[in-house]
Parts: structure tokens; C-alpha cells; sequence
């Protein structure tokens, strides 16, 4: 079965380089249309200034010039260009937003500006490709799809019979990943392991987060319990069946108490060095990969010794980040990409240092997984998108600014009181 | 997110907006892909204007002290309470750097002045008033300054702006009150979005 499996990735292989000389190819001929067109587009080069903006984890007054103290009117310029920076474009939903790709990949959902109709050739290009995506592609991967899942169910009931053991764990083990590299191949997926000498076979892994088949990329060659939100539908009854056969740890997010316990779980299973690994996503929410957002530390406080996995797609084959509104639509767009094609890089493990807090040690172990996947280390909280900022920063803003009028404040009021007085 | 907003801009449009703001077309593209976001945000797309809400999902300026007043700039120029793409980049426009060399109306030094006098001019009669000027003081500083504080700074700033003595500050005063680089500083160096490409692997 291996032999086989190593057979089609060879010809997923020759797939994806076929693929890459043909958005080449599409791409020579966008530009040359583009070079005639948007000559207006290079501007001239600005000197650098820097642009005000207002920090979350340090809030500073913006516009101070010391030698100038106490309040101006023209205070309120930099406050007003910041907010005018942040419409235009934000440092926090950026990166909820689908990569954009250097290079357009013969899919007409990535492209703003019509490029399908730039040549002749190019668009019979781009019509083939469709075709050959919606009518031959598709339906392939629907048919493994739907083979594939109750297939997995299956699996899992078989399992769940056997008492708990080393048995059923080797069982698990097996027919977990055959099962996911199965249904892998709705996707066309192509994943490319790293280090594998890595690869953890017992406590705590934590990777980033990008879409819903992080799990299933994973799982394809390893495996791992989960940690997740409890779902509803489908996704709970596939949930229940795997809990059948394994320990994972599903909770509800908003309850207070669920939430706790999975700390304690979390805790039983770092003693309980028999069971397999489990698979944590600190951020908390799906980010578009081109970044990696603050980790929380709830992990970090429980294990002292973490294994990280960084994971990167490669978007110009099919972007896995999920921001359409419905999950069918999402799992459409996937079917009927080119491939999903990432990297995934087993980093050695990380013990936590005697005198180091948790949010620190998340900090390391994030920093270390942005840097092995090319992405963007950032100290914004994921959650930021769910919910608005709370009126706590609007108030430490606030306060820094006052702050730095209050300078000369005291004697002013001295000044004016006895103003008053005298009046 | 492509085949939704690529088809819904003419060229023709384009062009105007480019005559009217100065943005060029990649510029205006980014912008129009940006108005779409705010306007789909977390929720079923409702139309293509912006209401107020939508300009709350930006954390940044909602812990922005004058966020209120910056986002009242876009409703000012639209005169309801929703905001077009027009009217939405026709604002953006004043910050614009100014370029040596090309007319452009929206950004210039007056116009810039002009919008955050307006952040100011909370009734629009084309005057601050001392109310005015302590209500946009108290949005700045919040709870941290006392209200007397506030009075006495309010009382100095207007005693220095207003030459004239008529209790009201008008645009050619606060314009004079400026003495900070107004043309430099409303100014949002907006250049298109580079994205990180995947790392080549060793």
C-alpha cells in the first residue's frame, strides 16, 4: 500500500511542476498587457515618514513634541491620521483576508482585473483549466470524498469495540492515517514532511492554524488526538465516532467550566506518558498563513516541554485559509483548486526554562514556528476579530495622552484660579 | 473574493474616481477591495454601502480616541447614514500625500485643514465653539483630566486662537493655529499591498 501511495505522490509531483510552468506562462502575458496599461501606477517615491498609529500592548500619546507642552489644537492631527491609516488599511484584519499571490494561477476567483481575457491563449488556457477542474477534477474528488467518510466512521466504530489498550492504540493508530491520507485525496493534497526524525510520538504538539484540514494534513502522517471546539451536524457525528476510538478532548468554547476542564485533562495526559500525542492550535482561530498570531498560553502554562510543528501552504495551488461564509462553499473551493500543497516542518523539541513564564515560553515556541514557515511573527490577539477591542485601550489611550498634557496642568491651574479670583 | 469585486467597477468609474481623488488605479483597487471587506465583515453582504457598524470592526479605530469623529468625516461627506465607494474614497482622499508638480484639489494643505476642522465643528456652522472644543478635549483624555483642568485648557487654547475675541474660532484662525507641518502630517503614504511569498525550501 505504501508503494502505491509513494507511486501517486510522484504524479502528484509531476502535476504540480506541469502546473507551475503554466501560471509562468500566464503570467508573461498579464504583464506585458499590464506594462502598457498602468503606467500611472508607479508613483513617485515618497520620503519615508514615519506614519502615526496607535499601538495595542504599549498605548503611547501620539504627537507629543516636548519642547511644546501642555494641549494644541493641532493635537488632534496625528490621532486623525492614524484613524485615517487604520481605515485604509488595518493591522489586525489584514490578515484574515486570503493571501494575495504574486503570480496570478489561472483561477479567475484570485484575480481582480480580468486577466482570463488578457490574450487569446490565455484564456483558452484558463477555459481548459476550468473544465478540467469542474468536470474532471471535481467530480473524482467528490466520489473519494463521499466514499471516504463513512469509510472513516466505520473505522472508528471498529475500533471503539476493543477494550482500551496497546492493541486498540496500534489500531487506532493505523487506520487513522490510512483513513485521512484516503480522504487526502479529495483534496489532492500534496504534503511535503520535514524532519520527520522529529515527528512526536507522545505529549504535546502545537502547530499554527489555518484552515479546518490543518488536522487532516497532519494526520496524514502522524498521529495525533485532537483538542477542538464541539460542533454541530456532520462534523459532531464524525466527532463522537472518533471519540469512540481515542482520547481527544472536544469542548464548548464559551462555557466557562468546559474550558477549565480541558486544562485538567490537558494535565492528566502530560502524566500519562502511554497515550499518543495530542494536537493543540494556540492562536485559536484560522489565520491566512501568511502570518502567525499570539498564541495563548493556556498549553504553555500546563507542559514544560512542547513539540512545534510549523505548517505553510503554498496558496498559488489552492489557498486551504476558510473565509467564505458557508463551509460547503468553502470545501467547493477547495475541490476544485488546482491542489493543496504545503510544507510541514517537525521542529526538535522545546523544554521551557526554569525561570521562564508561560506567555514567554509561547512567545519562543511561536517565534520559532513563524520563523521555519517564512511568516510574519505577530503580538495581535486572533480573537480581535470575533470581538471589539475592549473600552479598557480606548481608556489606556486616554490616559496617555493626558498624561503627557498634564505636564505644565498643575501650575496652569494655579494660574487661572487665581485669574479667577482676582476677576 | 475576486469574482466578487472585480466585475463591479467600469473603467469608466475608475477613471472618474481617478480624476476626481488623484489615487491611480491599483490605489483605487486596493481601496474598493478594502471597502468590500468592511461591507462583508462577519456578516451576509447587505448592499454595498457602509453603515456605521462596519466601520467598527477596525480595532484600531475603535480604540482610536476620535474614532467617532473620523468616522463622522465619512458621514459628513455622504449626508446620510450610509457611505458609498465614492463618497468613501473621495474622503480618504485628503490624505494623499501632496505631490509637487500635480493639481489636485481634494489634498491640498486647505482641504486637509479644512477636514480636521471639522473633526472640531461638531454642528458644522462653520465656527468652534469653547463647548465644541471641550467636548473633542474630553474625547481625548477621557476620565484622566478633571473638568476644571479641562476648563482652564480650553480656556487658554481659545484665548491663543481666537484673535478676533468673538467667542468662536473660525477656519482662518484655527488655520493660523496650526503651526505643525498640516500638509506633512494628514498624510497616509497608501502604497499596494505586498504579500510575503512561501519560503523556498532548503
Amino acid at each position: 500500500m505504501s508503494a502505491t501511495a509513494h507511486h501517486l505522490l510522484e504524479i502528484r509531483r509531476y502535476y504540480i511542476n506541469f502546473l507551475l510552468k503554466l501560471f509562468a506562462f500566464g503570467q508573461k502575458k498579464v504583464e506585458r498587457k499590464r506594462v502598457g496599461k498602468d503606467q500611472d501606477d508607479s508613483e513617485t517615491s515618497f520620503s519615508e515618514f514615519d506614519q502615526p498609529s496607535l499601538s495595542f500592548e504599549q498605548p503611547r500619546a501620539l504627537g507629543i513634541d516636548e519642547d511644546n507642552k501642555g494641549f494644541h489644537m493641532d493635537h488632534v492631527l496625528e490621532y486623525v491620521t492614524a484613524g485615517m491609516a487604520s481605515i485604509m488599511e488595518d493591522n489586525v484584519t489584514k490578515y484574515f483576508e486570503p493571501e494575495e499571490l504574486p503570480m496570478w494561477n489561472l483561477l479567475s476567483r484570485t484575480n481582480d482585473r480580468a486577466y482570463e481575457f488578457v490574450s487569446a491563449r490565455l484564456t483558452v488556457c484558463w477555459m481548459v483549466g476550468f473544465v478540467v477542474r469542474y468536470a474532471l477534477l471535481f467530480p473524482i474528488r467528490l466520489i473519494i470524498l463521499t466514499l471516504g467518510i463513512p469509510l472513516f466512521w466505520l473505522c472508528m466504530i471498529i475500533v471503539g469495540v476493543f477494550p482500551n489498550g496497546q492493541f486498540k492504540r496500534w489500531l487506532n493508530r493505523k487506520l487513522v492515517i490510512f483513513c485521512f491520507d484516503f480522504i487526502a485525496g479529495s483534496l489532492s493534497l500534496v504534503a511535503t514532511f520535514h524532519n520527520t526524525e522529529n515527528a512526536p510520538k507522545r505529549g504535546i504538539a502545537v502547530a499554527n492554524h489555518t484552515s479546518p484540514i490543518d488536522s487532516v494534513v497532519l494526520a496524514t502522517h502522524n498521529y495525533y488526538d485532537m483538542v477542538g471546539q464541539k460542533h454541530s451536524g456532520l462534523m459532531g457525528i464524525f466527532m463522537r465516532a472518533l471519540s469512540h476510538a481515542s482520547t481527544h478532548i472536544w469542548f464548548e468554547r464559551s462555557d466557562e467550566k468546559d474550558r477549565s476542564s480541558v486544562v485538567e485533562r490537558l494535565k492528566e495526559r502530560v502524566n500519562s506518558p502511554d497515550l499518543p500525542p495530542i494536537l493543540i492550535f494556540p492562536e485559536g482561530v484560522c489565520v491566512n498563513n501568511t502570518s502567525v498570531m499570539q498564541f495563548k498560553k493556556g498549553t504553555f502554562e500546563i507542559a514544560s516541554v512542547i513539540h512545534p510543528i510549523a505548517i505553510r501552504f503554498d496558496a498559488r495551488f489552492g489557498d486551504a485559509f476558510w473565509w467564505q461564509d458557508k463551509f460547503h462553499h468553502y470545501i467547493l473551493h477547495m475541490m476544485t483548486s488546482w491542489a493543496i500543497v504545503c510544507n510541514v516542518w517537525y521542529l526538535p523539541p522545546m523544554t521551557r526554562y526554569p525561570e521562564e513564564s508561560a506567555i514567554a515560553f509561547a512567545n519562543r515556541v511561536k517565534a520559532k514556528i513563524a520563523r521555519q514557515g517564512g511568516m510574519i511573527d505577530l503580538s495581535w490577539d486572533g480573537f480581535l476579530k470575533a470581538q471589539p477591542p475592549k473600552k479598557e485601550w480606548l481608556r489606556q489611550q486616554q490616559q496617555e495622552f493626558a498624561r503627557h498634557l498634564q505636564v505644565d496642568n498643575t501650575e496652569e491651574e494655579d494660574q487661572w484660579s487665581t485669574k479667577d479670583k482676582d476677576e | 473574493m475576486g469574482s466578487k469585486s472585480s466585475m463591479m467597477l467600469r473603467d469608466e468609474e475608475i477613471k472618474e474616481i481617478q480624476a476626481e481623488t488623484g489615487f491611480s488605479s491599483g490605489q483605487i483597487f486596493c481601496l474598493y477591495k478594502r471597502f468590500m471587506n468592511l461591507n462583508d465583515y462577519n456578516c451576509q453582504g447587505s448592499g454595498i454601502l457602509l453603515t456605521r457598524e462596519k466601520f467598527n470592526v477596525i480595532p484600531e479605530l475603535v480604540v482610536n480616541p476620535l474614532g467617532e469623529r473620523i468616522i463622522d468625516a465619512f458621514f459628513k461627506e455622504s449626508k446620510s447614514d450610509c457611505v458609498n465607494f465614492r463618497e468613501f474614497v473621495r474622503v480618504l482622499a485628503h490624505f494623499r500625500p501632496i505631490q509637487p508638480g500635480c493639481n489636485n484639489k481634494l489634498n491640498s494643505k486647505e482641504e486637509k485643514l479644512r477636514l480636521i476642522f471639522n473633526i472640531y465643528d461638531l454642528n458644522n456652522d462653520g465656527y468652534i465653539s469653547p463647548e465644541e472644543l471641550q467636548t473633542i478635549l474630553h474625547m481625548m483624555t477621557g476620565e484622566s483630566l478633571s473638568d476644571k483642568q479641562k476648563k482652564n485648557i480650553v480656556k487658554r487654547t481659545f484665548q491663543e486662537a481666537d484673535k478676533d475675541n468673538d467667542q468662536r474660532i473660525s477656519f482662518e484662525e484655527f488655520s493660523c493655529a496650526i503651526t505643525r507641518d498640516a500638509d506633512k502630517e494628514l498624510s497616509v503614504n497608501f502604497l499596494k499591498q505586498k504579500s510575503s511569498s512561501p519560503s523556498d525550501d532548503s
